[in-house]
């Protein structure tokens, strides 16, 4: 086995030259490494990807997030990992053990995750090398049944019935449809607040997340925002192409897409800022700044723009927010607690996080 | 005692508490032919990152002397140090060896 570590630079060439893609299991995809490679948080000999082979197959690879993060008045560089993938037939060699500590001495132990899968955080916990943040506790809210899909897929011998499944959602969707009306009407948001749509970040948007960012643990700026906006890992496509499916992680989906939201009240001017993620039918608000008085207010933007979008889910992550949805008594199925786990390395173990604030994006979670 | 048989003892005493958190059928022998992480090694990644782990810990505690086992050189040929018990041993005699003679 062979560890090859790809630094900005040498993906950037990897971009350029053919014989990195021919590979049958692919370590990235080219939207990926165009990404990481635009990232303004990297250097250009920043290791950014780590790819294990053996007999010039890849057999295992893991990617990392080069980042800041922000406590005692400076910045502190890590990386976040992120695709971490073995193959199943080597599973037993030591290959995902020697891309986490690979990844531990390459960044002199200066490792964050966010989220991973069930087998990711058995070994991170294995490792005692890891440290658990307070996860930002939020909730899901769910607009759209969907029981046709449940249903069928608890019982595929019912198929038969699909059209009726089908006209019964549709039926339940509109009982949400009518009362989402009623609810706009009486809360009259479309009178009491105003919303103006970017792609990037602006000036404007930049100043206002500067203004509410200094508690954050990443203090994601204007470049930061602008860069997970335009530079996405997932592709909105109506199906998988060839390279999708050489990739073990999402990289196609039917529809995907930022929106970044500023939030304007009569007589206050800008009150909030939302960057929304919307991947098939969920929207969530990956990040969000204002002022506490104000949550009410983005907290209706949110919800406003869930229901207009018509998303099945939107998922909050930002206590403040979560407290106002509650609030406001917006027409929904039902509503589910969520939290997002986040682990840093130990050699943070003796900074001052407590009391730093994470968004639902932070770490990779903003690219899913 | 020798310096080799302090280590297997070590080794043994690695193995008895992995082997607390693994189900009866899955024990390791405490045997230096026991295959570790290699093509037939029943250790899963978090199962070779206990062993790592304890292994570092009780070799400061009962050899005397840390020895690091996740340095870039070991994970250059994991397969081979962790192929089994025995091979796992003649390598932490190998790094006692060297940091004696540096």
């Amino acid at each position: 086995m062979e560890i090859k570590t790809f630094t900005v630079a040498d993906l950037q060439l990897a971009l350029r030259s053919e014989d990195f893609w021919l590979s049958r299991t692919l370590p990235i995809t080219r939207q990926r490494a165009l990404s990481f490679c635009r990232n303004p948080r990297a250097e250009k000999d920043d290791p950014v990807l780590l790819v294990a082979y053996q007999d010039n197959r890849v057999i295992g690879y893991l990617g990392i997030l080069p980042d800041k993060i922000y406590f005692n008045n400076a910045d502190h560089k890590l990386g976040w990992l992120t695709g971490w993938w073995v193959d199943p037939s080597v599973a037993a060699k030591g290959v995902g053990v020697t891309l986490l500590y690979k990844a531990l001495n390459t960044y002199r132990e200066r490792i964050g995750v966010s989220g991973g899968s069930k087998e990711a955080r058995k070994v991170l916990h294995a490792s005692q090398k890891f440290i658990a943040l307070n996860p930002p506790k939020g909730i899901d809210i769910r607009f759209r049944l969907n029981a046709s899909k449940a249903l069928l897929r608890k019982y595929p011998g019912m198929r038969a019935f699909r059209v009726f499944f089908k006209i019964a959602d549709a039926l339940l969707d509109e009982i949400v449809d009518v009362r989402s009306f009623f609810w706009e009407r009486r809360h009259g948001f479309r009178r009491r607040l105003a919303f103006e749509y970017l792609s990037s970040i602006d000036e404007e948007a930049g100043r206002f997340i500067e203004r509410h960012h200094q508690h954050d643990l990443t203090r994601k700026g204007k470049a930061d925002l602008s860069w997970i906006m335009t530079s996405p890992w997932v592709v909105s496509a109506p199906q998988k192409d060839p390279a999708s499916r050489r990739y073990f992680f999402s990289s196609i989906s039917a529809r995907f897409f930022y929106l970044g939201v500023k939030v304007f009240a009569p007589d206050n001017g800008m009150v909030g800022f939302l960057m929304l993620k919307v991947r098939d039918d969920r929207m969530s608000v990956v990040y969000a700044h204002f002022e506490d008085r104000h949550a009410p207010s983005v907290a209706a933007a949110a919800l406003y723009h869930a229901l207009t979008m018509d998303v099945s889910t939107l998922s909050l992550y930002d206590e403040r927010l979560v407290k106002s949805a509650a609030g406001l008594r917006c027409p929904c199925w039902a509503t589910r607690s969520v939290s997002r786990g986040f682990f840093l390395s130990k050699a943070f173990a003796d900074a001052p996080l407590a009391d730093c604030r994470l968004h639902g994006g932070d770490g990779d979670f903003a690219f899913y | 005692m020798a310096v080799k048989e302090k280590i297997t003892q070590m080794l043994f005493r690695v193995l008895d508490e992995l082997n607390q958190f693994r189900p009866r059928e899955e024990h390791l022998k405490k045997d230096l032919e026991t295959p570790l992480a290699g093509a037939s090694g029943r250790l899963d990644s978090a199962g070779l990152i206990n062993l790592i782990v304890l292994t570092e810990q009780k070799a400061a505690q009962e050899l005397g002397r840390p020895i690091l086992l996740t340095d870039d050189r070991t994970l250059s040929r994991i397969n081979e140090v962790f192929l089994t018990l025995g091979s796992l041993a003649d390598y932490i005699h190998l790094l006692l060896n060297e940091k004696r003679d540096g």
